[in-house]
Parts: structure tokens; C-alpha cells; sequence
């Protein structure tokens, strides 16, 4: 077993691998005290998001996952993320970094952006330090000027996602996973945005996992598309390949 | 274990922070804030002290700061039970969105329960002061028994945190229980006092199998009486608290991933 692995990261960097993932959503539900009496002993229904995915990915690149809704792509991005644990299988990132690109986690609405910048970093996973040592990078490209200073609940919705936007792209991991959040604020922030996302995704160390439903972001970005459906791989292969036979199956 | 003393580790600051922040906008929009936490604690005792030191009268010495040392006890596990059913269903955006362990969240919630404690705790002080309690080295046994409290709090916290998740109505029993546990400890009256001489059995189970009204009488006794503290007793709930928390972690630990699945 650890010869083999060995020899894989010789011949190529996987940064990802995932192999026989099975998630269900089960086990844990919602009940009232006398209802958990009722049903004790009963069999509990089984949804299977995920039925036994495998992939790998090298590093550097970037992996879209494409499916119609409820294929479990974004089940799979939190299973990568760690918020899930699998039910079956294993998820192995190689002792990378990795972060779940999402706006505003952990945010406290009647702090300061500034008070934000850091409650969200640290959830985030990053130190006091390394927060500090880019707050003014993650300021400068939010760029909402006075309100830095304000509570959050001053803000309007876009200068709320521009300061949620530059956390998470400044505090860069070595893996991110992105889930449909390419492009947030007003158009000139949109294509700052777009191009700030371009620049992390392209960086070759950085592996990179989106899920859209934007074919042509996926065209644009990806060098590999993996398409999901009902919680089982159909296809894994380049943009040209996967792209025209998913589009095929949708218009049917 | 290890693992949850490498998590508090690692998670330490950010709960202290996310601590600070809770209190900080806690008191951001109210006209008087910060005042608010020392005429809440203040206002309760002035009116239990008035029902039940005037209308209700007794002979323990030193009602008012004999009201205040249990009401501080009670308002710090008080909060950290109601705190804690809701605690992850509250938080769902932190617990679908991130992974953190989710006792940090039960961590940083006690610790503004405790600053709030730290306030009741000087109010009280300040009052036994005026009321001229003969001071005794014995005052000091209250940090210990107040990290007893704490530890068992916690211990009931992590595992009702854990029930809350998937028992919708959970909050409707623990607040019958609170109701009950908040009559039964004694916050305003004296359980010696009324049950001692006439009943000493159902004395003695009140005051020890409640650890609540254990901590409080233990306080009492040490803060305003100048007596030692019962030290077979505090090892016993230490023992007790420890226990509770151990399987609160452990509890955690095996379910925590599953909760986003089902918030």
C-alpha cells in the first residue's frame, strides 16, 4: 500500500485523492422527545448522496465538477472540506491546506468589517498573525473605503460579499474548493472579482475544485471536468470531452 | 481526550475572540449597555431579597449576599443549559459552512458566561463589604468551587448540545428541569435553615445530590460563614464533573460530523 502511493507521487503530485466515497444522509434526524420513543427500533430511511466516488487530482489543477441538482456535488465539496466525514471510503489530501470558499462565515453583523476580517479568518483556520499580516491587502481589496470601520449591518449586500469575497481570497489555501460564488457586487467589483478568482486558480501550486452550473466558467477554467450524476461518476475527462456529451444528455 | 485538549488548544483564540465579539455587540445598540449586566444581577437580588428576606422573613445572617453568591451560581449554569440545546441549530451557517469542533462553540459561550459570572461575583464582594461579613481566608476556597461548577456545567452542556441537535422540543424539558433545580437549590431561601432541624435526611439529599445547590451552599458557607468547605463532597462532583465531560467529548466527537447533515 505504501509502496504504491509512493510511486504515484513520483510520477505526479496528487493533491486530491478520493477513493469509494459514500455519503448518506441518515443516522441523525430532526425528532420531538416522544416522537425518538415512538420510533426507537425503527429503520431509519437511507438517502445515498454519494454512491461510491473515486477520483484523483494532480496538483495545480483545477477540477469541475458538473450534474444536474441533487447530483451531490456539493456534498462531495464538504465532504472534501472536511464538514462531512464519510460514510465509506476515504478522502486523502496529502497534508494540504484547504478551505471552502463561502461568504461570511462567522460574521458578527454589529462588529466592524475589521472585528469581521479576523473572527471569519480564524474560523477559517488561519492565526491571529497571519491574519493580521494581510489585513491590509484584504482591506485595500475590498475597497468599501470608511466602512471598514462600520458595523456590518451599515453595509449594503454588496459591500457585505465584497468584504466576505476578500477574506476568502486572500487567505489563500493550498486547495480551495468553490462552490458557485465566481462573481459578487457591482460590475466593476464583479470583474475584480473574476480576475482576482482567475489569478488564484491559475497559480500552479494551487488545486482548485468548482462546482457550477456555468458551462462556460467551467470551459474557460478547468483542465478536467468530472460529472456527476445521482451520486455516481458518468464521466471524468478534459472540458472538450466531458462538456458536449453533458450538454447531449441534458437537452434530452 | 487528547484530541479535545489539542482542539481547545488550537481553537483556544478563536473562541476567546468570538467570545469578546459576542459581548462586545451584545451591549453595541442598548443606551445604557454595559450597565446592563451589573443592574440585571443587581435588581433580581433587591427583589428577592425583599420578598423573601421582608415578606417572607428569616434568620440567616447577611440575606443579601446570601441571595446574590446563589444567584451568581445559578445564572452562570442557567445559561450555559439554555445556551447550550440550541447552540448548533443557532450557529448553522459556522457548522454547515466550516469545520471547528463544536464544542469550541459551548468553549466560547461560557467564556461570556463566565465574564458575566466575574462581574455578579465582584458585585458581591462588594456587598458582603457593606454588609460588614467578617472576612476569612476560608473566602478564597470560591475559585476552586467555582471551577467545579464550571467543569460540570460544561460536561451537561456538551451533552445537551449533542441531544438539542436532533430533539427539536429538547429545550421545553430542560426548562422544566431548570425551573425545578432553580426552587430546589435554595437561591432564596436557606435549605439548612428550613429543613435542618425538621427534616435533616431530605436536607442532606438536597444539598448533595444537587450539584447546584452543593456549589452555592459550599460558597455560602466559605465566602460568608468562614467555614471550610466540604472537601469530600467537591471531589466527589469533581470526579463527577470530569466524568460528564469526558463523554460530552466523546459524544461530540463521534456525531459532530453528521450535524451539518441534519441542521
Amino acid at each position: 500500500m505504501k509502496k504504491t502511493t509512493k510511486k504515484k507521487e513520483e510520477k505526479k503530485n496528487i493533491a486530491v485523492t478520493v477513493k469509494d466515497l459514500h455519503i448518506s444522509y441518515r443516522g441523525l434526524k430532526k425528532t420531538s422527545i416522544r416522537a425518538s420513543w415512538k420510533h426507537l427500533g425503527d429503520k431509519v430511511e437511507v438517502f445515498e448522496a454519494l454512491k461510491g466516488v473515486s477520483f484523483e487530482i494532480e496538483e495545480g489543477k483545477i477540477l469541475g465538477i458538473i450534474g444536474q441538482n441533487g447530483a451531490g456535488k456539493s456534498t462531495m465539496l464538504r465532504a472534501i472540506a472536511g464538514i462531512f466525514s464519510p460514510d465509506n471510503g476515504s478522502i486523502d489530501l496529502h497534508n494540504r491546506t484547504i478551505s471552502l470558499l463561502s461568504i461570511g462565515v462567522g460574521f458578527n453583523k454589529k462588529l466592524t468589517g475589521k472585528e469581521n476580517i479576523y473572527l471569519s479568518g480564524m474560523l477559517l483556520g488561519f492565526s491571529e498573525e497571519e491574519i493580521s499580516a494581510k489585513e491590509k491587502e484584504i482591506i485595500d481589496f475590498a475597497d468599501i473605503g470608511d466602512f471598514i470601520k462600520k458595523p456590518v449591518k451599515t453595509y449594503s449586500s454588496g459591500m457585505y460579499s465584497k468584504l466576505a469575497f476578500a477574506i476568502t481570497a486572500i487567505l489563500e489555501t493550498d486547495i480551495m474548493l468553490i462552490d458557485e460564488v465566481l462573481s459578487v457586487g457591482d460590475a466593476k467589483f464583479k470583474e475584480k472579482s473574476y480576475n482576482k478568482m482567475k489569478e488564484l486558480i491559475s497559480d500552479t501550486h494551487r488545486t482548485v475544485i468548482i462546482v457550477s452550473h456555468s458551462l462556460d466558467t467551467i470551459r474557460e477554467l478547468c483542465d478536467e471536468v468530472l460529472w456527476l450524476e445521482k451520486g455516481e461518476v458518468i464521466m471524468k475527462g478534459s472540458a472538450e470531452e466531458v462538456i458536449p456529451k453533458y450538454e447531449e444528455f441534458m437537452s434530452v | 481526550m487528547k484530541k479535545f485538549f489539542s482542539n481547545i488548544k488550537k481553537y483556544y483564540k478563536y473562541a476567546v475572540r468570538s467570545a469578546k465579539a459576542e459581548l462586545k455587540s451584545e451591549v453595541a445598540d442598548s443606551y445604557l449597555n454595559w450597565l446592563w449586566w451589573i443592574i440585571e444581577p443587581l435588581c433580581f437580588m433587591l427583589i428577592y431579597t425583599f420578598v423573601f428576606g421582608v415578606i417572607f422573613p428569616n434568620n440567616t445572617p447577611y440575606f443579601a449576599s446570601f441571595v446574590f453568591i446563589g444567584l451568581t451560581a445559578w445564572d452562570f449554569f442557567n445559561r450555559m443549559v439554555t445556551g447550550s440545546v440550541k447552540l448548533i441549530t443557532n450557529n448553522r451557517d459556522l457548522v454547515t459552512k466550516v469545520y471547528i469542533p463544536k464544542y469550541i462553540l459551548l468553549l466560547s459561550k461560557s467564556f461570556t458566561y463566565l465574564f458575566k459570572m466575574g462581574i455578579s461575583l465582584m458585585i458581591t464582594f462588594g456587598l458582603m463589604i457593606f454588609q460588614h461579613v467578617p472576612l476569612s481566608i476560608h473566602i478564597l476556597w470560591f475559585i476552586p468551587i467555582i471551577i467545579i461548577l464550571y467543569i460540570i456545567s460544561f460536561g451537561i452542556g456538551m451533552l445537551l448540545m449533542h441531544f438539542g441537535v436532533t430533539l427539536n422540543d429538547l429545550g421545553n424539558l430542560t426548562n422544566i428541569v431548570l425551573k425545578m433545580v432553580f426552587y430546589l437549590s435554595g437561591i432564596f431561601y436557606n435549605i439548612n435553615e428550613k429543613l435542618g432541624t425538621k427534616n435533616p435526611k431530605l436536607c442532606f439529599i438536597l444539598l448533595r445530590a444537587n450539584p447546584i445547590a452543593f456549589c452555592m451552599n459550599e460558597l455560602r458557607k466559605t465566602m460568608l460563614f468562614a467555614k471550610g468547605p466540604s472537601i469530600e463532597g467537591l471531589l466527589f462532583w469533581l470526579v463527577i464533573g470530569l466524568i460528564l465531560c469526558a463523554i460530552g467529548a466523546h459524544v461530540i466527537h463521534k456525531n459532530e460530523n453528521s450535524y451539518a447533515k441534519v441542521i
